[in-house]
């Protein structure tokens, strides 16, 4: 308790404050950001190797096939998750009806499953001849629209989150006071509710894109389940493809291949946002009779008809389906090892959210309080460069940067935990600062008038209104964390996280092992979330 | 537009929000419903528009049923109590939206919102977003998109609860003009008492879900017909007593509580019957004669003095004086007379005075 007045009453003055915040942004410059792009300036350096890379046009094509694969799968599972995602977010905001919780569970559950047992889920569903096969069609699918229906399932609750949360903002009046005046609901929505929908369409459209980007677990086990491992590449898989080769070009290849995804990324980032921000819906034309039809009868219901339905097709059966492995008899698991990985992953998630509670925390309050001011700009756009950049690059540049400084290698689970802090920052941060946005400042004003201090105001005031998007940020960072292959494999091939062991084990061919492995960590997965809801519940209801 | 419910009830689950409305409104009426906050009365208006569909009864529109007619077809202008103008459109895109989207001819377009604009004074903002205007301005705005929809009907929620009191009061006059210059049937859900007496041609008074009572302002004011509607509508003093006898004339004479006897107003009661009289404050007057009462307290109105006592009664009655006359202090003794044209009998009601004026 003394502690607590030691700060509130340090927290009085503003010397300290301004010592701490500096201090905060100092650690996210050093830790997070430069070894994040560290990659970009390696390849000046090493420019070398980088060119000899480019003199060979071999490696060139296959560099630019796994960044066009990685692209354009990136595209067109947004788009579809955008089509998809709008009416299921009218679904889950604007309906009431029984049992609206479950699917508001069931949406996140993609969420809780590591990538690489969600890949393997995937391939055995979809897959033929062990899955679904549709008779007479022989349907066998390709790597590329395999991978679109996998990236589909794990980007799709970004999206239906993201365009919830601006539909619970959007006033239903609006559409209410449209139809009054004549208007079609159809019409409404689309000249009115869809124009004011932008801001969440971007947030979702670079949260799926980049997810979709940066996924290399799930990918990888599906490549290497379809037997198309070391043909068809995305720029993940080739980041991975090419730490595990001794090759001497090697270090070129992913240097190049990094730097090019850090920057498409970024680049893409600036182009969504304008585009979408200057796309204008056209408004001008109507059409009253098209618009009646489209609203009444059949036509909303087989749409909410078919929103179910996809996501029960697309994305939840595929999901649960490597559950059907309970029906066979129980593999031989190395439980030690298991336990171990299990035991490190989550060690490394709950560093990497602690750090990201401690230290988001400022940086989020200021972006929520002063966006309008420069720094407020620059933290908010620095903030997102760990969320866009594929994490597999972000783990190739960080172990770039701290092989530099420090030469030993006996750090590498350090380093580990270093990359997961990185990309699982922003997820905390954005998550506060949104929560923050909401809060009337007046609150806090009020307990200040009441005689409270800074540090108090904070931890009676504000941190009970926001505690739950804190929580929410957490288990998203930590879910996000566990499930992370990419960024821990491109820091560590040796690494010892859970993901990583389920990735060898396919890698071995132990499909029954890993499949059992993966049905145990989702288990325990949903048991640490149940306990830590009723726990944080509980908690709230007793202070 | 001639609107008629025929047994209106609206229920969510268990609750009915309002019960067996049955009303008929003349073309061209202006009509306020008035009533505590949850009596219903956003529900009956967001039924009449279509918003909402009843669960049991009906809506006639010239005499049409219109019940089933989706609320896109009602043809009936509102203005929400939050505004809702469309914030990714200006001034002049809001108002022209009704004939936009019924695919009118741009030019068309341009000349209603241009008409509607100026109709409300509006045209000079026509380029601005509504989150430039000031809030009655934005008022102003939504009344002129609800009439550019050529509606012959039109609901105001409560349109000028959040604006501050002048701007209020201007607007209230103007829209009266403007829609009985239009022709307009109009229904105005408000929890003002003095914009409802007066703006309207009748008001209706609701309760808990149920129409209290419709008449005339003065109407309802001067001859109330139930103790809420005399308790809700205006201020007045109630006080429980017993009829003793009536006059040649018909007045009646009652016994209040203590033993003094007042007379009233003519009745339908006999004696022995338990009533309760309601005498309005500026019915109430000092002579030398009378209920002796105490004054306990004296508050400046604005443009009177309203003099609370304690009667021998037991029962608190105010009264009013002029804001030039003398005020007495607090303490001193007063005697009370009634203007007994103006008292009016009611019978006792048998949950008790209390549940009877209760707001919900």
């Amino acid at each position: 308790m003394s502690l607590f007045k030691w700060i509130n009453n340090v927290s009085n003055n503003e010397r300290p404050r301004k010592a701490w915040f500096s201090f905060v942004c100092l650690i996210f410059i050093v830790l997070i950001i430069i070894p994040s792009i560290f990659v970009v300036l390696k390849m000046f350096t090493e420019w070398d190797i980088v060119s000899g890379v480019l003199g060979d046009p071999e490696k060139t094509s296959l560099i630019w096939g796994a960044l066009w694969n990685s692209f354009s799968i990136a595209a067109i599972v947004t788009v579809v998750d955008i089509v998809i995602g709008i009416p299921m977010a009218w679904i889950l905001v604007r309906k009431q009806f029984r049992g609206k919780k479950y699917l508001d569970t069931l949406m996140d559950m993609p969420l809780v499953f590591p990538t690489g047992a969600l890949g393997f889920s995937v391939v055995l569903f979809w897959g033929a001849p062990n899955g679904i096969d549709i008779p007479g069609l022989g349907m066998v699918l390709s790597p590329y629209i395999m991978l679109i229906l996998l990236h589909i399932i794990f980007t799709y609750p970004y999206m239906v989150r993201s365009l919830s949360a601006i539909l619970e903002q959007i006033e239903p009046n609006y559409e209410t006071a449209a139809m009054t005046l004549s208007a079609s609901r159809f019409t409404a929505v689309r000249t009115i509710t869809l124009p004011l929908f932008r801001a969440g369409l971007v947030t979702g459209t670079i949260l799926c894109f980049a997810r979709s980007l940066s996924e290399t677990g799930g990918t990888y086990a599906a490549l290497l389940l379809m037997n198309a491992n070391g043909i068809f590449f995305t720029g993940p898989t080739f980041i991975k493809h090419m730490k595990e080769i001794q090759d001497p070009t090697a270090m070129g290849s992913m240097i190049l291949i990094s730097v090019l995804m850090i920057v498409f990324a970024l680049i893409l980032l600036v182009v969504v946002k304008l585009l979408i921000m200057r796309f204008k819906i056209p408004i001008k034309k109507v059409w009253p009779h098209l618009g009646r039809k489209l609203s009444r009868g059949a036509v909303p219901k087989l749409k909410d008809a078919f929103s179910i339905a996809f996501l029960a097709i697309i994305v939840l059966l595929p999901t649960f389906y490597i559950f059907t492995y309970l029906t066979q008899p129980m593999a031989d698991i190395d439980f030690v090892a298991l336990m171990s990985a299990i035991g490190t992953s989550f060690a490394v998630a709950g560093v990497a959210v602690v750090f990201g509670i401690v230290f988001g925390i400022p940086i989020a309050l200021y972006i929520a309080r002063k966006r309008d001011t420069k720094l407020g700009k620059i933290l908010d756009n620095l903030v997102n460069v760990p969320l866009i950049i594929p994490t597999t690059a972000l783990g190739f540049s960080l172990g770039l940067f701290w092989s530099t400084i420090y030469a030993g290698g006996s750090l590498n689970l350090l380093m580990v935990v270093l990359g997961h802090m990185a990309f699982t920052f922003p997820l905390v941060v954005r998550n506060i600062s949104g929560a923050v946005e909401e809060v009337d400042q007046s609150y806090e004003e009020v307990a200040m008038t009441l005689g409270a201090k800074p540090f108090q105001t904070f931890t009676k005031v504000l941190m009970p209104i926001i505690q739950s998007s804190v929580i929410a940020g957490a288990i998203l960072a930590f879910t996000r964390s566990l499930g992370e292959t990419g960024a821990t494999l491109a820091i560590d091939r040796s690494a010892n996280t859970v993901p990583v062991y389920i990735i060898n084990l396919l890698d071995a061919g132990k499909h029954s092992e890993a499949a059992f492995c993966s049905i145990i960590l989702i288990a325990i997965c949903f048991v640490f979330m149940l306990v830590l809801r009723l726990v944080v519940s509980r908690g709230g209801r007793h202070t | 537009m001639k609107i008629r419910l025929d047994n209106i009830s609206m229920r969510f689950g268990d609750f009915y929000a309002i019960k067996n409305i049955s009303l008929s409104i003349a073309r061209g009426e202006y009509l306020t419903i008035l009533g505590p906050s949850g009596c219903g009365k956003t529900t009956l208006i967001k039924v009449i528009s279509g918003i909402w569909q009843p669960t049991e009864g009906k809506v006639f529109v010239d005499e049409r049923d219109v019940t089933d007619v989706p609320i896109e077809d009602r043809d009936t202008g509102y203005v929400f109590q939050n505004i809702a103008l469309f914030p990714n459109m200006t001034i002049k895109e809001n108002v022209g939206y009704s004939p936009r989207v019924r695919n009118m001819p741009e030019e068309e377009i341009d000349q209603i919102a241009k008409d509607h604009l100026e109709l409300v004074k509006m045209f000079d903002r026509a380029g601005m977003l509504p989150s430039e205007l000031s809030g009655g301005e934005q008022q102003k705005v939504a009344i002129a998109r609800a009439l550019a929809s050529g509606s012959k009907m039109l609901m105001l929620d409560e349109p000028f609860s959040a604006l501050d009191a002048r701007v209020r009061v201007e607007l209230r006059y103007e829209i009266r003009r403007l829609v009985k210059k239009l022709g307009i049937t109009v229904l105005h859900v408000t929890h003002d008492q003095e914009e409802a007496m007066s703006v309207s041609d009748r008001i209706i008074l609701m309760r808990a879900g149920g129409i209290q009572e419709i008449g005339t302002p003065l109407d309802m004011y001067r001859n109330p017909k139930s103790i809420f509607a005399a308790y809700f509508i205006g201020e007045t003093n109630l006080m429980e007593c017993t009829v003793l006898d009536k006059t040649k004339a018909g007045r009646t004479v009652l016994r209040l509580r203590g033993g003094r006897t007042v007379r009233a107003s003519k009745s339908s009661f006999y004696s022995g019957d338990p009533v309760v009289i309601s005498v309005r404050p500026e019915n109430v007057y000092t002579a030398n004669d009378g209920l002796e009462a105490k004054v306990i307290g004296i508050v400046f109105m604005g443009t009177y003095w309203r003099i609370r006592t304690l009667a021998e009664t037991s029962d608190y009655i105010d009264y009013n004086i002029s804001a030039n006359d003398e005020v007495p202090q607090i303490g001193d003794e007063v005697r009370l007379v009634f203007n007994k044209k103006a008292t009016k009998v009611f019978e006792r009601p048998e949950e008790g005075l209390e549940e009877a004026i209760k707001l919900e």
